[in-house]
């Protein structure tokens, strides 16, 4: 599992790749951890490169997403494939997720 | 017949009319026949004295005439006497004898042979009425010697005067005859000698009309007899002189008639009631004198009587027509008396046919009919009044019969409509019915799948009616409630019965039997409350063990306990109500228990135990059982049959991990490479990889307790249809199908972290299952193969 966090055009960008499973949920977390001190921009999570996500990511997420909205900041999910979006879609997450 | 007496019955006036007539008939008949009586009784007095009058006096004058015939003939003979000698002068006194008695028929002085020399041997002064006129001739000839007639030989025989015997007498000169009687009387000399013999004749015929002048009634008759019977008067002048009174009864015997001929032979005097001729007669009978004849009158009994019933017919006929016409006058009064009580009929009528506004009718009377029609006016404002209260009591029983009815639909609604079949499941199907004995009813069933166990309870509710068809809409929701969570059912009732006991304020309860059935297994867990025990069908039939616990609803605290067994591929398990074996016939005869393992035996030995063909095998018999009997009890069956058959396994892997969740990436790889061996495309793998993760994960994480090593056993397996993950481990015994759902509706703020996992779970497989078996954890987990 891989995470790189940019800022492109006045946005937080997250590059999220290879396979998010539980195994991976802690060190993920770990890194993804400096979107929940971004104040003011808008967070954009790339799954681009996203293989595999299991409930133990999408709770990763859920987090990040509660942490910027707190803070009346939007968090936007770009490049998505179609089996990651399935998991999305079953736990509702499609729902309170933004896309882009 | 059945016309007349059904109108007197429905008609008052015809039938007081006709009682009174009736008792005025018999009034009249008493009272007419006494006067009848005593009337004929005097009628018949009168007719005697009458008759005895008249017989008398007619015997009177034929005495009279008699005595003059006597005399005559005395006063002749004197004469003859005084001058014998003189011939002709024998002529003088028989024409004067004659002049001097008009009604003798003739008469003749004979004398004997040679009496007067010069007139040869015959002598006769023979003087007889022709027309108007008197003959006297010379009677006597060769022809006709008189010396050997009867009246001339009897008197001299008798040495007295006599009556001869009747006789015709031919009168040669006109060629006439005539039947006569004559008086003869000798004449004797001076020396006693026989000289001749003085003849006066009365003729038969006139006699009998002087007899028979005088009737005393219309049709009434006289006879004479003489001495030896014969008829000298008679109205049947062919009897007269030819017959006596006893001829008739030669030909049939008469002991009357015979007795009459001998009282009148022997000169009594009398009256007799018999029938002559076929006539009911009175004969009154008298002797005539010393001539030895008897008279008679016959008065036949109608003739005495004829006025009289002719006066009995008329009163008869009066009495008749004046009862009818009293009957008429009766019937038309008490009609027209009666009249208003038609018209309140009438008006009950139109009242009874719903009209309660009818103007009723004012009598003004103070009769007893005034008093009627005064309270049929008070009944019909009752009435008006009653039927408001009436119609307001049924409007509102009406709704609640509607609410009731809306009750019963909702009850019924809340049972589950579609049974599992052979078509849907592979490894149970399932059929129930319950047919309440009022609207509502107290008893319930209920099933329904989770994951892969079947979930279902039968209960009957104590009472019938809203109260207990509320207690069981309350149990079945808690039911659904608990079970949603809970998988034990020993669990689930006592859960039930907390929570039913606590709000229970009423004292009811409700048998229950929860059973849980674990389809992959066939593994049965089951919880009796006091329910009939369920029968199983399969090899035999024999009863579901169950512990003796109590109902739900009593006590709070009850710890219900825990039974299982396991259910073999075909066996069908029965649950019902008590409704099954105390359904009650006429004679309030129970069907029992006996009955319903017969059926259920019945049917197996026809391999009939499916479910639907158990149930209506057993509704048929109880419907013969119960005829038309009212039924006395909800009645309430659940037949379910485990038809799970095992499939052939064609693929079989397995891995072994403990409770490490950095092993999850090799438990990725062993799924990646089940999906891939079974043929999965790329969607459906990462759908049960994330499955199978979330739910071995949560294994890894809770199974243990933390810091504790413990393997977690991933068993593939798959056959033609399905694919089977078997999660196991040793852990505390965990059921993670049991955790709420997590409401995917929720916003980001309001969504919780956690409760993910099972919802991937089920989502992503076609069915998730939990058993605890032998000390451990088995999580099944399964997905169709498409083909």
């Amino acid at each position: 599992m891989n995470v790189r966090i940019e800022e492109i055009d006045g946005n937080v960008v997250a590059f999220l790749a290879g396979i998010l499973d539980t195994a991976a949920a802690p060190e993920t977390e770990k890194a993804m951890s400096p979107l929940n001190d971004v104040e003011g921009k808008d967070i954009i999570i790339d799954c681009t490169d996203l293989e595999y996500i299991s409930s133990a990511g999408l709770r990763i997420f859920l987090g990040i997403l509660q942490n910027a909205e707190d803070k009346g900041g939007h968090v936007y999910i770009k490049g998505i494939n179609d089996e990651v979006r399935g998991v999305f879609t079953i736990t509702g997450f499609s729902n309170i997720f933004e896309f882009k | 017949m059945k016309r007349p007496l059904a109108y007197i019955r429905r008609k008052l006036s015809v039938r007081v009319s006709l009682w009174v007539v009736f008792f005025a008939a018999i009034i009249f008949n008493v009272a007419l026949g006494f006067l009848f009586y005593q009337s004929r009784e005097a009628v018949r007095q009168e007719a005697v004295s009458r008759a005895t009058q008249i017989l008398d006096k007619t015997s009177l004058r034929v005495e009279g005439i008699l005595n003059r015939v006597e005399v005559a003939s005395n006063m002749t003979k004197w004469l003859v006497q005084r001058h014998p000698n003189k011939a002709d002068s024998m002529f003088v006194y028989s024409r004067g004898l004659l002049l001097n008695n008009p009604d003798f028929y003739n008469c003749s002085i004979a004398f004997e042979p040679y009496y007067f020399k010069d007139r040869g041997r015959y002598f006769s002064a023979y003087t007889k009425h022709v027309g108007d006129s008197i003959r006297t001739i010379q009677g006597g000839s060769d022809n006709y010697q008189y010396f050997f007639a009867d009246w001339y030989l009897m008197p001299q025989l008798l040495e007295k005067p006599c009556w001869t015997e009747p006789y015709m007498d031919l009168d040669v000169a006109t060629n006439t005859s005539e039947m006569v009687t004559s008086y003869c009387q000798i004449i004797t000399n001076q020396q006693d000698q026989l000289i001749g013999v003085i003849n006066i004749s009365l003729s038969l015929n006139w006699l009998s009309q002087t007899i028979s002048a005088v009737k005393p009634y219309p049709n009434s008759y006289s006879i004479m007899i003489g001495r030896g019977g014969t008829y000298f008067v008679h109205p049947d002048t062919m009897k007269i002189t030819r017959q006596t009174i006893f001829t008739q009864t030669l030909e049939q015997p008469d002991t009357a008639l015979t007795a009459l001929g001998y009282a009148m032979q022997h000169g009594e005097e009398g009256m007799k009631h018999m029938n002559i001729g076929g006539k009911d007669s009175y004969v009154f009978y008298k002797p005539l004198g010393q001539t030895g004849c008897s008279m008679a009158i016959v008065c036949p009994e109608s003739d005495i009587f004829s006025g009289f019933d002719r006066l009995r017919r008329t009163v008869m006929t009066i009495v008749a027509i004046g009862l009818l016409l009293m009957l008429y006058l009766f019937i038309r009064i008490i009609t027209s008396e009666l009249k208003p009580l038609q018209r309140l009929a009438d008006e009950a009528e139109t009242i009874a046919s719903g009209q309660f506004d009818a103007v009723l009718p004012d009598f003004q009377r103070i009769d007893e009919i005034g008093q009627l029609s005064h309270s049929f006016g008070n009944m019909q404002q009752s009435l008006v009044k009653y039927i408001e209260e009436l119609k307001k009591t049924t409007a509102q029983k009406a709704s609640i019969e509607s609410d009731l009815r809306i009750a019963s639909e909702i009850q019924m609604g809340m049972l589950p409509e579609k049974f599992p079949t052979r078509a849907d499941h592979d490894d149970v199907q399932l059929f129930a019915s319950l047919t309440p004995a009022k609207e509502v009813g107290g008893d319930l069933f209920d099933f329904y799948f989770r994951d892969e166990k079947l979930f279902f309870c039968i209960g009957d509710v104590s009472g019938k009616g809203v109260p207990a068809s509320l207690f069981m809409a309350v149990t079945r929701s808690t039911f659904r409630t608990v079970s949603a969570h809970e998988s034990m059912p020993d669990r689930i009732v006592t859960t039930m019965n907390k929570t039913i006991a606590d709000m229970n304020k009423t004292f009811m309860f409700v048998t229950l039997f929860v059973g849980v059935l674990d389809l992959p297994t066939g593994r049965l867990r089951y919880c009796n409350a006091g329910h009939d025990a369920p029968l199983l069908v399969g090899a035999g039939v024999g009863e579901l063990p169950c512990d003796s616990n109590i109902p739900v609803g009593f006590k709070p605290k009850w710890k219900f306990s825990l039974q299982e067994t396991q259910i073999f591929t075909g066996t069908t398990i029965f649950l019902f109500t008590d409704g099954l074996p105390e359904a009650m016939d006429a004679n309030k005869t129970l069907f029992q228990m006996e009955r319903v393992n017969d059926v259920a035996n019945r049917a197996l030995a026809k391999q009939q135990q499916e479910p639907h063909q158990l149930i209506s095998l057993m509704t048929e018999a109880v419907h013969q059982f119960v005829g038309d009997a009212e039924q006395s009890d909800d009645l309430t069956m659940m037949a379910i049959q485990y038809i799970k058959q095992q499939s052939d396994v064609q693929m079989r892997k397995s891995i072994v991990l403990s409770n490490d969740t950095q092993e999850v990436p090799q438990l990725n790889a062993f799924v990646d490479e089940v999906c891939q061996t079974v043929g999965f495309d790329q969607s459906v793998t990462m759908q049960i990889k994330v499955a199978i993760e979330e739910a071995v994960v949560n294994v890894m994480k809770y199974a243990y307790p933390s810091g504790h090593r413990g393997d977690v056993t991933i068993e593939a397996a798959s056959n033609d249809i399905r694919l089977k993950f078997t999660i196991i481990d040793s852990g505390k015994p965990f059921d993670p199908t049991v955790q709420s759902e997590v409401d995917t509706s929720l916003s980001a703020k309001e969504r919780k972290i956690g409760g993910l996992g099972i919802h991937i779970m089920r989502q992503n497989m076609d069915s998730i299952n939990y058993e605890r078996m032998d000390n451990l954890n088995v999580l099944t987990l399964r997905k169709k193969i498409k083909h």
